[in-house]
């Protein structure tokens, strides 16, 4: 375990870091993870995924966990939804330009997002990576909640099919 | 998007899935779903395979050095986790819940943490608060999520209070239960009403003391009739001491 530490923890720590926010916040849940992966060993199926896949999926959980749990959103109403999309058409950056340096990745993954419209890539990678929520993903690209679901729902269609 | 768990496509069940992998999922839905992955095993075939599509992305996270004292705290927790469990496994399979020191320690760990953030929230919220001295935060066992907080202003009496409206069946009741360190078992409080403040005289008990374990379980209609807790906790946490 101790070399999976070493290995990993640089990495473990900034998904975590990354979806809640606070250093301290994040080494707690690196250390919750390392303590569930190792109360939980002998229930692991390697069929499901390697073990190193397996403490990323749960410290990005654990993360998302407790921000969603202490998370009192506020939802975006619509009034202030149709002025977000009235900067949005001003301000057609946030749209368009790729929030996410993806392009000098390997992995299937990769390849399948650049089917998408830079927009629909940046939800799906806000989602995944910063941890947001739809209505945080509305805010911070400036679209309207409803587009943002419908485009997440129809993205993660194209990926499925695209992946397999 | 809520569906019933029945009749649902598998198209349905890949979207839920992959929804719950990349996280956009409302808490309860989670809830929901990390409940239902125990028995249901399409849905967490889906899951996995969701999560191994989209695994590659955690790359994207620039990587942070952990501070020195991570790793022996990961240490300490492990050997603690150990000894108990070479303990454990003496005394064989059906240990009560009661007896699960790992599942305290870890609930200690994560109420202390939604203690400071809970007791930060509730001390910059309110302009003036009573001298409170102990404070718990009970949450569910599954998730961590809190639902109730304990206020013990004085030492003889403390209040439970809601954080959200618990949901029970029908057929059961909550029941509070106390018990701190070098108590032989567990004490009743009585029986709670979801979503409802309840104040407990502590005048049969002796003081509160700091780590004092404070739980909600699921019992028949008229509590539990072995005077100790026999359902599922639903809620759980320590008591702590606030300066």
């Amino acid at each position: 375990m101790q070399d999976l530490y070493q290995q990993e923890s640089a990495r473990l720590l900034g998904v975590a870091k990354r979806i809640a926010r606070d250093n301290a916040l994040a080494e707690d849940i690196v250390h919750d993870a390392f303590i569930k992966i190792w109360t939980r060993a002998a229930s692991f199926d390697p069929a499901r995924g390697s073990a190193r896949g397996w403490i990323f999926i749960v410290t990005r959980h654990l993360a998302l966990n407790f921000i969603r749990d202490n998370a009192r959103e506020v939802q975006v109403s619509e009034h202030s939804e149709m002025a977000l999309h009235d900067l949005a058409s001003m301000q057609t950056s946030s749209g368009n330009v790729d929030s996410f340096d993806y392009r000098a990745r390997s992995g299937r993954i990769y390849v399948c997002l650049e089917q998408l419209e830079p927009a629909r890539r940046n939800c799906i990678l806000h989602a995944y990576v910063d941890g947001y929520s739809h209505s945080q993903i509305s805010q911070k690209l400036g679209t309207p909640l409803g587009t943002v679901k419908a485009w997440i729902k129809r993205s993660l269609v194209v990926l499925r099919e695209c992946m397999g | 998007m809520t569906r019933s768990p029945e009749g649902e496509s598998p198209d349905n069940i890949d979207e839920l899935a992959s929804e719950y992998v990349l996280g956009t999922l409302p808490a309860e839905q989670r809830i929901k779903i990390k409940k239902r992955l125990a028995q249901d095993a399409d849905l967490q075939t889906a899951v996995d395979a969701w999560e191994q599509r989209l695994l590659a992305l955690t790359e994207l996270a620039e990587p942070q050095p952990p501070s020195a004292l991570l790793w022996r705290r990961i240490e300490r927790s492990v050997n603690s986790t150990d000894r108990r469990a070479s303990g454990v496994a003496a005394t064989a399979k059906p240990t009560s819940w009661w007896n699960l020191l790992p599942l305290w320690r870890g609930l200690a760990g994560t109420s202390l943490v939604a203690t400071l953030l809970l007791g930060s929230i509730l001390l910059t919220r309110t302009a003036v608060v009573n001298p409170t001295t102990y404070l718990v935060v009970l949450v569910a066992p599954q998730n961590q999520a809190p639902g109730w907080v304990i206020q013990a202003s004085n030492p003889r009496e403390i209040q439970l209070i809601p954080l959200e409206v618990a949901q029970v069946p029908a057929d059961k009741v909550l029941q509070f239960w106390t018990k701190a360190d070098g108590w032989q078992a567990p004490v009743s409080l009585g029986l709670v009403k979801p979503g409802q403040t309840f104040s407990v005289p502590l005048d049969n008990l002796p003081p509160l003391e700091p780590n004092q374990l404070f739980e909600l379980t699921l019992e028949n209609p008229n509590g539990s009739q072995t005077g100790k807790p026999t359902g599922p906790i639903q809620f759980i946490g320590r008591a702590v001491k606030v300066i």
